[in-house]
C-alpha cells in the first residue's frame, strides 16, 4: 500500500517534471538569455495581430525565425524611397561594427524595411537594397561579410502600426538580429 | 377586329427589328445594355425549394450585372409567362415578354430528387422567338451556384462569342488568420478557402497556363523563395530558392518557364526559368530595380517595373532580342503591371498624392486611361481571362480587400470582408 502511494506520487513528479521539460523546450524567441550576448529585446515575432483561427485553431504564428535583437546593435533609418546612408545611420553603424568586432563569434542578419507607402514588390527590393547598404558599411570598417546575411521583408513587417510621417519613419530601416 | 389588325402590323415588323438586333455585336459595357428578363427557376416536380431557386437567381442576377451588357426588366413587372414551365421556344409567350420591352429572356426550370440536382437553363431570343442556348447540368445540391455561373458564362459566349469567366476562380492572399497565407474562393467571393499553412509570409501568387497550379513567394524557410503548389493534391514544390529575393514569379501563358525576379547577383533582375527552377535567361542587366514582370498572351514580352530612369516606371522587353522601351511616360511612380490576355491594354497602378489608383494603358505606350478615382488606394490589378474585368485590391472600406470591376473601371463591387486584409488577386483560367 506504501509503495503504491509512493510510485503514484512519484508518477506525478515524473508528470510534472515533464511539463515543466516541455515549457522549457519551446520558448518564446525574447524569453532565452542564455547565449551570453547581452540583453535580449523582444523580435517581431510577437508582431503578430490578433488569430481569427479559421480552422478553429487558436495558434497564431510557431517561431518565424530564431533570429534575435541584441542590444549591442542598433536599427537605422532611411529617408523615403532612398537606400542611402544618412548621417546618423553611419554614426549608429560604427557603433555596430565596434560590437561586432568585440564580439566576434556573433552573425548577423541584416533585415531590410520599408514604410507601407509603395509596391509591396518595388519595396522588396527596396529593402534589400538597403541591408546591402549597411551591410557594405559595416564591410568598409571591418567586419567580415561573411558575418553578415542579408534578408527584405519590404513593408511586411512594420515596426509600428501607425500610417503618418512619424510611423513611415520608423519603418523605413534596417534591423540587425544575432543568428543563432 | 382591331386585334387582328395589331397583330398583323406586328407580325410586319418583327422581323425587321429582329435582324436588326441580332447584327448588333455587343462586346464593350456602355455600348448599348441589352434588355433582359431574368425570371426565377420553377421546380419540375415535388415541392419548390426556395433556396435554390433564389440562388440561381442571385448569381445570374449578379454575373450578368457585372458585365455591364445588361438592363433587367423589373421582375414585378412580369407577366403569366414567368409562372409557366414550358421551356421550348413554342412554349413562351414571347408577345408578353416583347410588351416589357425585353430582347433576351432567361428561363428554367431545377429538380432535386435526394442530394441530385438538375437544372434546366434557356435563354431565349425574344425577337426572334427562338432559343438562343439552352443547357442541362446535373449535380449535387451544393452545386447550384457552380451551374448558374456556368450558365452565365454560356450566356456571354452565345452573345458575344467569348464565353465569361464566371466559373474560374480567384487566389489572392489574406492575413485573416494573423499570418498571409495563400487563399481561393470564386470570381463572387464565395467559399473562401486557406491554401497555405505556413504561418510565416506568403505573397504575390500566380496561377499557371495549363492545370490547376500556382506559384508564390513564401518566407517560411527564412528567405523569400519561389514555390509552387497544385491545388487539388495541395502538393508543394520549391521553384527558387536563392541568396536573396526570388519574388514575382509569372508563368509564362505559352511554354513551361517562369518570369521572376531573383537578387542572388545582390541586384534585382528579371529571369526566365523552368518550372524546376534552372535559370534559361536573364532579361534584364542594369543597375537599377527591375522588378514585377508580366507576360504578353503570345509570351514573346513582357512588361516591368525599373527606376533605371529614376522614378519607378513601366518598360517592355522583347524576350527574344532583349531590346527594352519604356511605356509609361506620365506620372511618377507606376508599378504592378499586368498585360492584357487579349493583348491590348497594360493595367497598372500609379502613386500620385500619397495615394495608389488604377491606370490602363495601350501596349504602344498610347492611350493613357484613368480607371479608379479613390477613395483609398487601388492596387495590384489583373485581368479575368477574357479581358473583361480587372480584379484588384483596395483599402477603401477600411483594410485591404478584394474588388472586381470592369476593364473601363466601372461597376466596381468588393468581393472579400473589409476586414479581412487581403490583397494580390489573380484571376486562375478555365477552371
Amino acid at each position: 500500500m506504501k509503495i503504491w502511494r509512493t510510485l503514484q506520487y512519484s508518477l506525478m513528479v515524473l508528470a510534472l517534471t515533464s511539463l515543466l521539460a516541455a515549457c522549457a523546450t519551446t520558448p518564446p524567441p525574447s524569453a532565452s538569455t542564455a547565449d551570453g550576448q547581452g540583453q535580449v529585446a523582444a523580435t517581431d515575432v510577437s508582431q503578430q495581430p490578433d488569430v481569427k483561427g479559421v480552422d478553429g485553431s487558436s495558434m497564431s504564428s510557431s517561431g518565424v525565425s530564431d533570429h534575435v535583437a541584441v542590444k549591442g546593435l542598433q536599427r537605422i533609418n532611411f529617408d523615403f524611397d532612398q537606400f542611402t546612408l544618412t548621417n546618423a545611420a553611419r554614426v549608429v553603424l560604427k557603433q555596430n561594427a565596434a560590437y561586432l568586432q568585440e564580439n566576434s563569434g556573433v552573425k548577423v542578419v541584416i533585415e531590410g524595411h520599408c514604410d507601407d507607402r509603395g509596391s509591396d514588390e518595388y519595396n522588396l527590393a527596396l529593402g534589400e537594397r538597403r541591408a546591402a547598404a549597411a551591410q557594405q558599411y559595416l564591410v568598409s570598417l571591418g567586419v567580415s561579410a561573411s558575418r553578415l546575411s542579408l534578408i527584405s521583408y519590404g513593408e511586411e513587417k512594420p515596426l509600428v502600426a501607425q500610417s503618418d510621417e512619424q510611423g513611415w519613419a520608423q519603418n523605413r530601416r534596417a534591423e540587425f538580429k544575432a543568428i543563432r | 377586329m382591331r386585334m387582328i389588325k395589331y397583330f398583323l402590323l406586328l407580325a410586319l415588323l418583327l422581323p425587321l427589328t429582329a435582324t436588326a438586333a441580332t447584327e448588333i455585336e455587343i462586346s464593350a459595357p456602355g455600348e448599348q445594355r441589352m434588355p433582359l428578363a431574368l425570371t426565377t427557376f420553377l421546380p419540375t416536380d415535388g415541392a419548390a425549394v426556395d433556396e435554390i431557386a433564389a440562388e440561381i437567381n442571385e448569381v445570374l442576377n449578379a454575373d450578368l450585372d457585372l458585365t455591364g451588357l445588361f438592363r433587367f426588366a423589373d421582375p414585378a413587372s412580369f407577366l403569366s409567362d414567368a409562372e409557366r414551365i414550358g421551356l421550348y421556344s413554342t412554349q413562351v409567350d414571347f408577345a408578353q415578354w416583347r410588351l416589357l420591352g425585353a430582347d433576351l429572356l432567361v428561363k428554367g426550370t431545377y429538380s432535386l430528387q435526394g442530394d441530385q440536382l438538375v437544372i434546366e437553363a434557356r435563354l431565349f431570343d425574344v425577337v426572334n422567338r427562338r432559343l438562343k442556348s439552352g443547357r442541362r447540368y446535373l449535380g449535387r445540391s451544393t452545386d447550384v451556384r457552380r451551374m448558374a455561373h456556368s450558365f452565365a458564362d454560356q450566356i456571354l459566349k452565345d452573345l458575344t462569342g467569348e464565353i465569361g469567366p464566371f466559373s474560374q476562380r480567384i487566389a489572392y492572399v489574406s492575413k485573416q488568420t494573423g499570418n498571409k497565407e495563400l487563399w481561393l474562393m470564386d470570381v463572387d467571393g464565395h467559399a473562401p478557402v486557406r491554401l497555405t499553412d505556413h504561418r510565416s509570409i506568403v505573397l504575390n501568387p500566380d496561377f499557371s497556363p495549363l492545370g490547376k497550379e500556382l506559384t508564390f513567394t513564401s518566407y517560411v524557410a527564412n528567405n523569400p523563395d519561389l514555390y509552387r503548389k497544385e491545388i487539388y493534391t495541395g502538393q508543394e514544390a520549391k521553384v527558387s530558392s536563392r541568396q536573396g529575393l526570388n519574388v514575382a514569379g509569372r508563368f509564362a501563358p505559352i511554354g513551361r518557364e517562369i518570369a521572376v525576379t531573383l537578387t542572388k547577383d545582390g541586384n534585382p533582375e528579371i529571369y526566365l526559368i523552368s518550372y524546376s527552377g534552372a535559370i534559361h535567361k536573364r532579361l534584364t542587366n542594369n543597375w537599377a530595380i527591375d522588378i514585377d514582370p508580366s507576360w504578353s498572351p503570345d509570351s514573346g514580352h513582357l512588361v516591368f517595373v525599373s527606376n533605371r530612369l529614376g522614378n519607378p516606371h513601366l518598360f517592355t522587353v522583347n524576350v527574344y532580342t532583349g531590346e527594352t522601351r519604356r511605356l509609361t511616360t506620365h506620372g511618377k511612380y507606376n508599378v504592378t503591371p499586368a498585360w492584357s490576355p487579349k493583348g491590348d491594354r497594360i493595367a497598372f497602378a500609379r502613386q500620385s498624392g500619397g495615394r495608389f489608383d488604377l491606370y490602363s494603358i495601350k501596349t504602344d505606350g498610347s492611350d493613357e486611361r484613368r480607371l479608379t478615382f479613390g477613395p483609398g488606394n487601388q492596387e495590384h490589378p489583373r485581368w479575368s481571362p477574357d479581358g473583361r474585368f480587372l480584379v484588384y485590391s483596395s483599402d477603401a472600406d477600411g483594410k485591404k480587400a478584394i474588388y472586381v470591376m470592369r476593364a473601363d473601371g466601372t461597376g466596381a463591387r468588393r468581393l472579400t470582408e473589409a476586414g479581412d486584409d487581403s490583397s494580390h488577386p489573380a484571376w486562375s483560367g478555365r477552371w
